[in-house]
C-alpha cells in the first residue's frame, strides 16, 4: 500500500483532507495554500508585486496567514507538496534526486501558467448587467471575481444611489456608469475572451506539449516527476470532497426535485456499463476483420481504445497472457491519441450542443481514454460551457458539476476494468489458449486491478456528507478547511496534471504504429465518439448544473 | 491452493522466462514454457514420478517501463499443476 502511485493519491489526497478537517477544532491547517488572483495587465505595472498574483486560502479559523504574501504562500505550497510527494516517491521506488528536481520544475512552470492565464483579458466575465444590459451598462464591464459577486455589489451600490433594481428601478446611463466604478472588483476592459479558468488549462497544456515536443532534453530531464496519473488520482480524491459539497448542496435540485448527484451517479454506472457492451465487441471485431490482427492484439487494443485506455489495455494483455510489448505499444497510442482528444473534444462539444453540459460531460467520460486526459477535458468543458452559456444567456451555472459528470463516468468504467480483465482471463485460460496445468483463475485478480485512488474519492465524499449530516452544528467549521482542500489544492493538482501530462507526451511516438494507430484512429472518431454521444444522450439528456443564484 | 515453487517470470522481448534462486526456464509462447518447467523439474529428481507440483508465477512489474507503471500496477499471476 506504500509502493504504488494509486494508493499514495490516496494517501496524499485523505492526509490533506484530514488536515482540512482540523478546522472544525478552529484549526487552520492550509490555509497557507497559494490561491491565484484575476490581475489586469495594465493596472499590474501601477504596483508590480507578486500580491497581484497570489494569496493565502486561510478561512476563518485561518487569523495566522492574513499577514501572508502571495510568495511565502507559494513557497510554502511547494514544500508541503514537493515534501509529501517526495516521499511518496521514495516509496515508489522512483529516483529521488530526479523526481525532486522535475518536481521541483513541474511545480514552478505549473504556477507561471496558472498565473498568467489568470490576466483578467483571459479569465474574467462579463457582469450579468453587461450581458443582458449593456445599452446601459456598456457592454466592456467585466468581473475580477466571482460574476455574481460583481453584480450583487453593483446592484447594493445603486441601491445606495437610490436606485432599487431587484425592486423593478432602471438606472441612468449617468448612474449605471458610477455603480460600475464604485464596485471595487468590476472592471472595463477593451477586449476579454471570458475563457475562466479554462484559459490557465490551457495554456498548461500547451506549455507541456511544447516541451516534451520541441526540449526533449528538459522533458526528459523532468520526466521522473511527470506523473499526470498520480497527480489527477490526487485531484480526484479532493474532487470527493467537492461532491460531497454539492450532495447537500440546497441547489442541487432538478426539475422533478430529484438529486443532480444522484441522478449523475446512477446514469453514468448505466452508460458506462452499456457503452462497454457495444464498444468492445465492434473494435475487437474490426480490428480482426478489416484489420487482419492477432487476436491478442485485437483484444489488447478493443479494450484500450473503448474502455479506460492504458490501464484498461496493461489488464487486458495481463489477463490475455499477451507478452507485454503490446500494451506498451498500445499504450504510447493511447496516451498521445487522449491529447488529441483532450485538446479537440472540449470546444467542440460546447460547441456543438452549448445546451447539454451533462451529455457532453459524460460522453467525454466514456470517449477520453486515460483519468488524466478526462478529468482535464472535463475541466476544460466545464470552465468553456459555463462561460459560453452566461455569455449567451445571462444565466450562470455552478461550476463543477460538469467536471463532476465527466468524472464520475470513468470512474465507473475504471472500477468496471477488474471484472472485465477477469471475464477476459476465464475465457482466455479455459477456452482460447486452453493450458492443461492452469488450474484456475484467481478471483484476487480482480482486486489487483481495482483502482485504489477510487476508495480514496468516495471515503472523502462520504466523510464530508457523513460530517454534515450528523454534526450539523459542525458543518460550517468544516467546510472553512474542506473548500481550501476542494478548490485551490484540487486546481493545482489539475494543473500540475496538464504540465506533466503535455511533457510526457512525444508525437513522434506515433511513427512505424501504422495499423494499429489506423484502426486506433477510426475506432475512436468514427465508433467510440458517435456511440459514446449518443448513449450518454439516451441517459443524460436534460440535466442541467443548478443556477448561481444572486 | 499453496504453491510448492514460486517463479518471477518476465518476457525479454523473445521468450517468457520463469526463473528463481535454484531454477531458470524459458519458452516462446507460455504452453512452451510450462513444457519446459515440466522437463526441468523432471530432471532435477526433487520430485517423483507422477507428483503433481504446484507452481505460481508471479509476473515482474519492474520490467514494465517506469512511464507506463503509473497507470496500472499489475501484470498478472498464474497457479499451474504440473503433473510429472
Amino acid at each position: 500500500m506504500l509502493a504504488t502511485e494509486d494508493w499514495w493519491a490516496v494517501w496524499v489526497g485523505l492526509i490533506l483532507f484530514a488536515a482540512g478537517l482540523l478546522s472544525i477544532w478552529g484549526i487552520d491547517a492550509v490555509g497557507w495554500m497559494a490561491k491565484t488572483k484575476t490581475w489586469e495587465w495594465s493596472k499590474f505595472w501601477d504596483d508590480p508585486s507578486f500580491n497581484v498574483f497570489l494569496k493565502a486560502s486561510h478561512g476563518k479559523a485561518g487569523k495566522a496567514y492574513e499577514g501572508w504574501s502571495g510568495f511565502a504562500s507559494l513557497m510554502m505550497t511547494f514544500a508541503v507538496f514537493g515534501g509529501i510527494t517526495t516521499i511518496g516517491a521514495y516509496f515508489q521506488g522512483l529516483n529521488v534526486k530526479k523526481y525532486m528536481l522535475g518536481f521541483t520544475c513541474i511545480f514552478f512552470i505549473t504556477f507561471a501558467a496558472w498565473m498568467a492565464g489568470h490576466e483578467a483579458h483571459f479569465k474574467a466575465a462579463k457582469t450579468s448587467q453587461s450581458v443582458l444590459q449593456s445599452e446601459i451598462y456598456g457592454s466592456n464591464v467585466y468581473c475580477m471575481t466571482k460574476v455574481n459577486k460583481c453584480t450583487r455589489k453593483i446592484n447594493k451600490a445603486l441601491k445606495k444611489m437610490g436606485v432599487d433594481v431587484l425592486g423593478g428601478d432602471v438606472p441612468t446611463k449617468e448612474q449605471a456608469a458610477a455603480a460600475v466604478k464604485k464596485t471595487k472588483k468590476a472592471i472595463r476592459l477593451s477586449w476579454g475572451l471570458q475563457l475562466g479558468g479554462g484559459f490557465s488549462y490551457i495554456l498548461s497544456l500547451l506549455v507541456g506539449l511544447f516541451i516534451g515536443n520541441f526540449m526533449k532534453p528538459f522533458a526528459r530531464f523532468m520526466m521522473e516527476a511527470a506523473k499526470p496519473e498520480w497527480f489527477i488520482k490526487t485531484a480526484i480524491v479532493y474532487l470527493g470532497v467537492k461532491l460531497g459539497h454539492m450532495s447537500i448542496s440546497s441547489t442541487a435540485k432538478v426539475g422533478g426535485g430529484g438529486d443532480l448527484m444522484l441522478d449523475l451517479a446512477l446514469s453514468g454506472a448505466a452508460a458506462a456499463f452499456v457503452a462497454y457492451l457495444i464498444f468492445w465487441p465492434i473494435v475487437y471485431t474490426l480490428g480482426r476483420k478489416a484489420f487482419n490482427l492477432r487476436r491478442d492484439a485485437s483484444a489488447v487494443l478493443a479494450s484500450g481504445i473503448s474502455i479506460c485506455g492504458v490501464s484498461a489495455a496493461i489488464a487486458t494483455a495481463g489477463a490475455i497472457r499477451a507478452r507485454p510489448i503490446l500494451p506498451i505499444a498500445v499504450s504510447m497510442l493511447i496516451v498521445v491519441f487522449a491529447m488529441v482528444e483532450l485538446v479537440v473534444l472540449p470546444a467542440a462539444y460546447t460547441a456543438i450542443a452549448p445546451n447539454q453540459p451533462i451529455v457532453n460531460a459524460a460522453a467525454m467520460g466514456m470517449t477520453v481514454k486515460t483519468d488524466g486526459a478526462d478529468a482535464a477535458a472535463g475541466a476544460i468543458l466545464d470552465e468553456l460551457m459555463v462561460a459560453k452559456h452566461y455569455t449567451d444567456t445571462g444565466e450562470l451555472w455552478e461550476e463543477d458539476w460538469i467536471l463532476a459528470g465527466a468524472v464520475l463516468t470513468k470512474i465507473w468504467i475504471d472500477v468496471f476494468i477488474g471484472v472485465w480483465a477477469f471475464v477476459l482471463a476465464l475465457i482466455w485460460v479455459y477456452k482460447v489458449e486452453r493450458n492443461p496445468g492452469e488450474s484456475h483463475v484467481a478471483v484476487s485478480e480482480i482486486w489487483f486491478r481495482f483502482p485504489k485512488f477510487v476508495i480514496g474519492y468516495f471515503v472523502a465524499w462520504l466523510t464530508y456528507v457523513a460530517i454534515v449530516i450528523w454534526f450539523p452544528e459542525s458543518a460550517k467549521a468544516a467546510d472553512s478547511g474542506a473548500k481550501v482542500v476542494q478548490s485551490p489544492m484540487r486546481k493545482m493538482m489539475f494543473m500540475l496534471t496538464f504540465v506533466a501530462i503535455g511533457v510526457i507526451t512525444d508525437f513522434s511516438k506515433l511513427k512505424g504504429m501504422g495499423r494499429l494507430a489506423a484502426l486506433y484512429a477510426i475506432a475512436l472518431f468514427a465508433i467510440i465518439a458517435p456511440i459514446a454521444y449518443i448513449v450518454s444522450y439516451i441517459f443524460h439528456r436534460g440535466l442541467v448544473p443548478p443556477v448561481v443564484s444572486g | 491452493m499453496k504453491a510448492d515453487i514460486e517463479l518471477s517470470l518476465v518476457h525479454d522481448g523473445e521468450f517468457w522466462i520463469g526463473s528463481n534462486n535454484s531454477m531458470e526456464v524459458k519458452g516462446s509462447t507460455i504452453s512452451e514454457l510450462d513444457e519446459e518447467l515440466k522437463r526441468s523439474l523432471r530432471k532435477t529428481g526433487d520430485y517423483a514420478s507422477g507428483a503433481c507440483v504446484n507452481v505460481f508465477m508471479g509476473f515482474d512489474f519492474d520490467t514494465i517501463p517506469t512511464w507506463l507503471r503509473q497507470y496500472h500496477t499489475h501484470y498478472f499471476n498464474r497457479t499451474i499443476s504440473v503433473h510429472l
